[in-house]
């Protein structure tokens, strides 16, 4: 016999599931907007209100769900991890919003070189590569796909680093490639971050453990 | 295991006739913390209480093995007089149970009277300080002479609490001291068995998870005599590393 809670709990398993979706397409759609000169803004600006509008809602059903049913151990767990998660996934839709407000304002991809164009397409590749196994780790609940997303997380951090030190090195004069790359680079390294935070949510949902996996 | 362990269970067992109702429970209950029991009626968490202050033996067919130990001292020891314990381990019932036909004062007094505890002391400065502890003083200051069965089902549980106190125990031991009281009783109980743990050792068997989680620092779990896991109330209510425990307080069985 299922429990009352859990009927909440399935609520707000589908409400996060929709946010992983629509998490990954805007961002997919602001990186694609970003590499190609194409203008999406206004698209990712709707898709980011609505990933707000949802992590709002998943925030009022998690104290709902506190308030009514006082939850313990992994039904916690799930509930407040689900809350952080949501606000995660919102995050996500920010950053690509500001990545698509780069491209709109400054455009300054086609003024950078092919060796820039190729490294911050690779640092794109690997930072949805890791909001895919954040969002798969969290479909599956799955521990060990969750704890594998940190060796990408090191490569993109070292992605950002030596990026920086490589244009102080290089003493680039392109303005508008500097800006434009510098900031993506920013955001892209912001939201890795958030997808290993993902990651911990999920290795403290199924364990109990707080664990670090940056 | 504390280091200061206010008292503890080493292999104790339990029996009613043939039945066995605690297997080898080993815990010690910190000094001046509350330790909440909890689990499934029949596990044995009344019982467990009743071992630590040597009322098990009152029943008929009742039988024990095993050690408890109050500050190091086995209470099952053959020179030990259960009166003596009784007297350092206080227990809160179920149901309120003042003396029916006593008035408010002299329920209170009753202990210290009955155990000839009173020699040389003002009996109404213990009242007094008694239902003060209680947080009953302020509302019955003016009644003392009323029978304590003409207030509150809430006011008459922390009668009992004053009465418990009056003799200044080490140890308080409650079995279920709110499941017969409203929410509003309930919640004066819970402040106060927050309150009494500055000065005394609360152990609380309790049905209700949430009141577990909110008064008691400690937490352990019974289930079919056993104890299956025990830990600081955060972790039990939170990780709990026994899938039991988890299925219990989150409403899979019980």
């Amino acid at each position: 016999m299922s429990r009352i809670i859990d009927r909440g709990l399935e609520e707000q398993s589908v409400l996060i599931t929709k946010m992983a979706e629509l998490t990954y397409e805007t961002l997919a759609l602001s990186i694609q907007g970003y590499f190609k000169g194409k203008s999406v803004q206004d698209e990712v600006n709707e898709m980011s209100d609505m990933l707000v509008a949802m992590d709002d809602k998943l925030e009022g059903k998690t104290f709902e769900l506190i308030a009514r049913f006082q939850p313990v151990a992994s039904d916690l767990r799930t509930i407040k991890s689900y809350m952080k998660i949501g606000n995660d996934f919102a995050r996500f839709g920010r950053y690509s919003l500001d990545i698509s407000y780069i491209n709109e304002k400054v455009n300054g991809l086609k003024e950078c070189d092919s060796a820039t164009k190729v490294y911050l397409g690779e640092m794109s590749q690997k930072v949805l590569s890791m909001v895919k196994i954040s969002i798969d780790s969290l479909r599956k609940l799955d521990v060990n796909l969750a704890k594998s997303i940190s060796e990408t997380e090191r490569e993109v951090d070292k992605m950002y680093l030596e990026y920086l030190e490589r244009l102080i090195e290089e003493d680039q004069t392109n303005s508008k490639c500097i800006i434009s790359s510098v900031l993506i680079t920013r955001y892209l390294e912001r939201i890795a971050d958030h997808a290993t935070y993902v990651c911990e949510s999920i290795v403290y949902i199924v364990t109990g453990e707080k664990i670090t996996l940056s | 295991m504390f280091e200061n362990a206010k008292m503890q269970s080493i292999g104790l067992n339990a029996w009613f006739g043939a039945k066995q109702v605690l297997k080898d429970i080993n815990l010690s209950v910190k000094a001046n913390a509350v330790t909440a029991i909890i689990g499934p009626s029949g596990c044995g968490k009344s019982t467990y209480i009743r071992t630590l202050n040597r009322m098990h033996e009152l029943v008929p067919n009742a039988k024990r093995s095993g050690q408890v130990l109050l500050d190091g001292q086995d209470i099952y020891a053959a020179d030990v007089d259960p009166v003596m314990v009784r007297r350092r381990v206080g227990m809160v019932f179920q149901k309120p149970n003042p003396f029916p036909t006593m008035s408010i004062y002299d329920n209170v007094a009753a202990g210290l009277r009955l155990t000839g505890a009173r020699k040389g002391q003002d009996l109404d400065a213990i009242v007094k300080r008694s239902l003060e502890q209680a947080t009953l003083w302020e509302e019955v200051k003016d009644d003392l002479k009323k029978p304590g069965t003409s207030i509150s089902g809430g006011q008459q549980q922390r009668l009992c609490i004053a009465r418990a106190i009056a003799l200044q125990p080490e140890v308080i031991l409650m079995d279920e001291p709110c499941s017969a009281l409203d929410p509003i009783a309930t919640a004066k109980i819970e402040r106060l068995v927050i309150e009494l743990k500055r000065d005394y050792t609360v152990v609380i068997v309790t049905h209700n998870m949430q009141q577990a989680s909110r008064v008691s620092d400690y937490t352990a779990f019974f289930y079919l005599g056993a104890l299956i896991e025990f830990g600081g109330t955060d972790d039990i209510f939170e990780s709990p590393k026994n899938p039991l425990t988890e299925k219990y307080i989150t409403g899979e069985f019980g």
